[in-house]
């Protein structure tokens, strides 16, 4: 499931996780790198622009600046030259004889061609550096204000009709009577300005327009067309950023202005040829630039394709997990890191898949093994069976031990292994249990129990495994052959001839002791026998002597009993017949045997609902009686005794508290022990045979129960419990109950009984036998008069009154009835009274047995 | 206990019967009561040890098998202590195995008897020993 989901997950792609891939990281880096690379571009190019019109800007300004001081400094050298000639008085004297005139022009710088006039105050020429020029071939002076201007003059520009040329025409008054006359030729002075000062890479245009700016007075461009020509309206002089001039084109414009005429010098450079030289400054800029994010994108569309590539598609092949693959996909082109990775990553896919393989196949291997085992348990020919090691509940067991053994196999999971040990040998195995079991064990013999009540020997292999989760145990049971048995006892005699050095010295300190035990009352009885046949007495001492002779007579009686009752039940030679049995009724009987008027009365703390035991009665009342002597026996100065039962876990605990002379801590393991006894001053002259906790301990532990002591010391009381188990439940009774305290007779009829095909429950005392009618109703009752505790008569009584007088009742009983008594019998509704006696048994049964037949016709 | 004082003036030996069976104490009581000697019963071992101090007696009759100080352990002080050179110790014992005999008679008992024994025997052996 959880590897299906997996898969799943894996097939879907990796989930989606915060953060960017490596190729939108590569893809913002190449956006940024070109919106860098852009703005420099963008940057370089206005600055180199700026730069451009700045240099522009400056270089018209200083054309400008130079323009108009070579231009004043012709206008100084043309005034140096003048003066001095106006102020000479023989120039005046020319007025009135011409013929003295010789005048020449000689080029001044920056003015080129031109020629001076002397003129008249009328405009009639006096005197000129051309031939042959008469006042009436200058019509031009006719009309010019500044002929008469007193001040020198320069007027431009003016046509000159005689060469047909614009001119600047510069007057220098003389004395009133004329005027001295400058005429320099205005066209080529723009070229020669441009050719001196140079128009270099801006391409400069040289322009003098008149001081209010409406009239060109020279230009370097075009000077023919654009002499004279009127520009007011065109946007010269309306600021210095470029615009254009007036043959349209873009310019930059520095500008100057010249004394005395006052007109104004531009210099205009040539805006595109400006920018052109920025344009080619900022063309290498972005060169540069691009050729740096050339080769960063180059770099990066490297990486990427060594790196970001081969690791996408080995994510791919990775998300595919094919072995071998990823070396292919990344190829050669990736970077050695991640061809390596893919090399890595293909090793690992390959170690992974054979070890997928390997697994599947030991897998399968263990799938069929364990077929194979299975099949070998539920098919093997020796019961077996798997049982868990804490509970010791059933977990498996295979058909040989059903067939083996009877039970069902819903009937063996319902049980323990506990329940198929003969009760006896249930503290035995439980103490085995205790102990640290060995990986591999092989012990027997062990006493199995069959469902139909029989036992068998078998020899029992086991081993600690794990089955589902339980820690178990797997055991195989053999039935034990002749010849394994005395296999067996081949192998153990080793062991056992050990055991027999210890069991024979352990008989020998047992014959010690009990020929110690023995001797005491015997020397008593033998001793005193003998004073009386030897000695004359007193009737005093005889009756003295002889009550001493009978009570240690009766001592060396029970000593023997206890001594042969503790041997059989020890062999398991004694014979524990279980049947429910009212825990209670049995206490308060036992109660009644102990107690003694004259001391505190015995507590007895037993709740009412205690459920029913199943238990040997005879034994387990042995049990409480000699629990309660020692307590009265050990209470030599009184106190309280208590005896009182409570369920604990599955079991019913029984507890004889008492606050007598106690027990002291080291002699507390000891006090179950053959013959032990407290050495302690303080219970000297009580007497016992020392069997009785000895008795006890093997009764409780027959019944599977244990039986304890606690005692705070001496003089603190002591604390005697033991367990008895529950009684089965109450679906396994029979149809007719056998109200019997003696066992062996109840035995003998619940035989009969069965050989008729009636089952059967027996109730050792009336008091049991009320409460399993109230479990379930019998058919038939067979009932003894003489009980231990409610007699039986009163139990008939109430069994009338509580259910009716329909069920058959016999009774058998060893009681002389008087005539009167067997009528009260009679009418309390019993079919047959019988007197206990040989065959008296079989007799009963069939009685019962025809009342039960008559029922079922009646009913 | 039980002291009988005999008449006359001659001041009368003690014998201690120590036994913890009361049984036990009465039959060798009954058996060796005599007007020679005045009879003392102790219960266990420790009661026997203090009667024994204090009356320096010429005979004890010692069971073995005691609560507290055993038999065996009384003989030793007895003949551990010069004071009683004079006493003489029979034991009483229900053991019957060699061991337990040489044992006790290595611990320097004058007799021994075997339970049972004869109260007869026992008398032989009580005047043997007060050399009556």
């Amino acid at each position: 499931m959880v590897v299906q989901q997996r898969e799943r997950e894996l097939r879907r792609g990796p989930p989606r996780r915060p953060g960017w891939s490596l190729r939108n990281y590569m893809a913002l880096f190449m956006g940024v790198l070109l919106a860098v690379a852009a703005t420099a571009g963008f940057a370089v190019r206005t600055m180199a622009e700026m730069d451009a019109r700045q240099s522009a800007s400056a270089d018209t300004s200083y054309a400008a600046q130079r323009a108009a001081n070579q231009l004043k400094s012709g206008f100084d050298a043309i005034s140096a030259l003048s003066l001095p000639v106006v102020a000479n008085p023989g120039v005046a004297q020319l007025f009135t004889d011409p013929s003295k005139c010789g005048i020449g022009y000689a080029p001044i710088a920056p003015f080129g061609t031109g020629h001076i006039d002397i003129v008249r105050l009328d405009g009639s020429v006096v005197c000129s550096s051309r031939k042959g020029v008469s006042s009436d071939t200058f019509p031009m002076y006719e009309g010019q204000s500044w002929l008469q201007a007193p001040q020198p003059v320069v007027v431009a520009p003016v046509f000159d009709r005689a060469t047909g040329s614009e001119v600047v025409v510069i007057s220098y008054p003389i004395s009133g009577q004329g005027a001295f006359v400058w005429f320099l030729d205005l066209a080529a002075l723009g070229p020669k300005l441009a050719a001196d000062l140079g128009s270099g890479v801006h391409q400069l245009e040289f322009l003098v327009t008149s001081s209010d700016g409406k009239t060109v007075i020279l230009r370097s461009i075009d000077p023919a067309r654009w002499i004279g020509r009127s520009i007011s309206g065109t946007s010269l002089g309306t600021g210095e950023a470029g615009r254009p001039d007036l043959n349209g084109t873009q310019r930059i414009y520095g500008r100057s202005t010249i004394d005395p005429a006052g007109w104004r010098v531009y210099v205009g450079a040539n805006e595109a040829a400006a920018l052109s030289a920025a344009d080619q400054l900022s063309n290498r800029g972005l060169a540069i630039i691009l050729a740096g994010v050339a080769i960063m994108l180059l770099v990066t569309s490297v990486v990427y394709r060594r790196i970001a590539e081969p690791v996408r598609r080995l994510s791919l092949v990775i998300r595919g997990t094919t072995a071998g693959d990823a070396v292919n996909a990344v190829g050669l082109k990736g970077a050695a890191e991640v061809t390596n990775l893919a090399w890595d990553f293909d090793r690992l896919m390959a170690t992974v898949k054979n070890e997928l393989a390997d697994r599947l196949n030991k897998e399968q291997k263990a799938i069929v093994s364990e077929r194979n085992y299975r099949l070998l348990f539920e098919s093997h020919p020796q019961p077996m069976w798997l049982y868990d090691v804490g509970t010791l509940a059933f977990l498996k067991v295979n058909d040989a031990a059903i067939e083996r053994y009877g039970y069902s196999r819903d009937e063996f999971m319902a049980m323990t292994i506990k329940d198929i040990r003969p009760p006896q040998d249930v503290p035995k195995f439980l103490e085995l249990m205790a102990t640290p079991q060995p990986h591999f064990d092989r012990t027997g013999p062990w006493r199995l129990l069959l469902k139909d009540g029989s036992t068998n020997q078998v020899l029992i292999t086991s081993h600690t495994t794990t089955f589902d989760d339980h820690e178990a145990r797997f055991v195989l049971a053999e039935d034990l052959t002749e010849n394994q048995q005395l296999e067996l006892e081949l192998h153990q005699s080793q062991a056992r001839a050990e055991a027999n050095a210890e069991l024979s010295k352990a008989k020998d300190e047992m014959v010690s002791m009990v020929s110690h035990e023995m001797r005491t009352p015997l020397a008593s009885i033998v001793g005193f026998t003998e004073l009386l046949v030897t000695r004359k007495v007193t009737p005093e001492q005889r009756h003295d002597y002889l009550g001493i002779m009978l009570q240690e007579g009766r001592r060396l009686t029970a000593l023997i009993n206890d001594f042969l009752d503790l041997r059989r039940i020890e062999g398991g030679h004694l014979t524990m017949r279980y049947a429910p049995a009212d825990i209670k009724a049995l206490i308060k009987r036992s109660v009644a045997l102990i107690a003694d008027p004259t001391g505190t009365p015995i507590q007895i703390r037993v709740p009412e609902d205690m459920p029913l035991v199943r238990i040997d009665g005879d034994s387990i009342f042995r049990v409480v009686a000699n629990l309660l002597s020692n307590a009265r026996k050990y209470s030599p100065n009184g106190g309280a005794i208590i005896v009182g039962a409570g369920v604990v876990a599955d079991m019913v605990e029984v507890y004889v508290e008492d606050e007598g002379l106690g027990i002291p801590a080291d002699a507390l393991q000891h006090v179950f022990r053959r013959f032990f006894r407290v050495d302690n001053p303080d219970r000297n002259g009580i007497k016992g045979t020392g069997l009785g906790l000895a008795i006890c301990k093997n009764i409780v532990e027959a019944h599977g129960g244990t039986i304890r002591v606690r005692s705070e010391g001496l003089g603190k009381g002591s604390l005697f419990s033991f367990t008895v188990p529950l009684a089965r439940d109450s679906s396994q009774m029979g149809d007719v109950l056998v109200v019997e305290d003696d066992s062996g007779f109840a035995h003998l009829l619940q035989a009969e009984l069965t050989g008729l095909g009636v089952s059967s429950i027996w109730a050792a005392d009336a008091e049991t036998a009320e409460r399993l009618m109230i479990k379930k109703k019998a058919r038939a009752i067979v009932l003894d008069l003489l009980l231990p505790g409610l007699q039986g008569e009163a139990f008939l009584a109430r069994l009338r009154v509580k259910h009716g007088s329909g069920i058959p009742v016999v009774v058998v009983t060893l009681k002389d009835l008087d005539p009167a008594e067997s009528l009260v019998l009679h009418r309390a509704g019993v079919t047959a009274i019988l007197r206990k006696g040989p065959g008296m048994a079989e007799t009963a049964a069939n009685l019962i047995a025809k009342s039960l037949a008559t029922e079922l016709v009646a009913g | 206990m039980r002291t009988r004082t005999p008449p006359g003036l001659q001041v009368l030996r003690t014998v201690v019967i120590a036994d913890d069976e009361s049984s036990m104490r009465l039959l060798v009581h009954a058996t060796i009561e005599s007007d020679d000697y005045c009879v003392v019963e102790a219960a266990d071992g420790a009661e026997a040890w203090a009667l024994v101090q204090k009356h320096k007696p010429a005979l004890v009759l010692l069971d073995v098998q005691m609560p507290g100080r055993s038999g065996l352990e009384v003989l030793r002080s007895i003949k551990a202590d010069p004071s009683l050179a004079a006493t003489k110790v029979i034991l009483l014992t229900a053991k019957a195995q060699e061991s337990d005999i040489e044992s006790g008679l290595i611990a320097g008992a004058d007799f021994y008897l075997t339970k049972p024994f004869s109260p007869l025997d026992l008398l032989t052996r009580v005047e043997e020993a007060l050399q009556l």
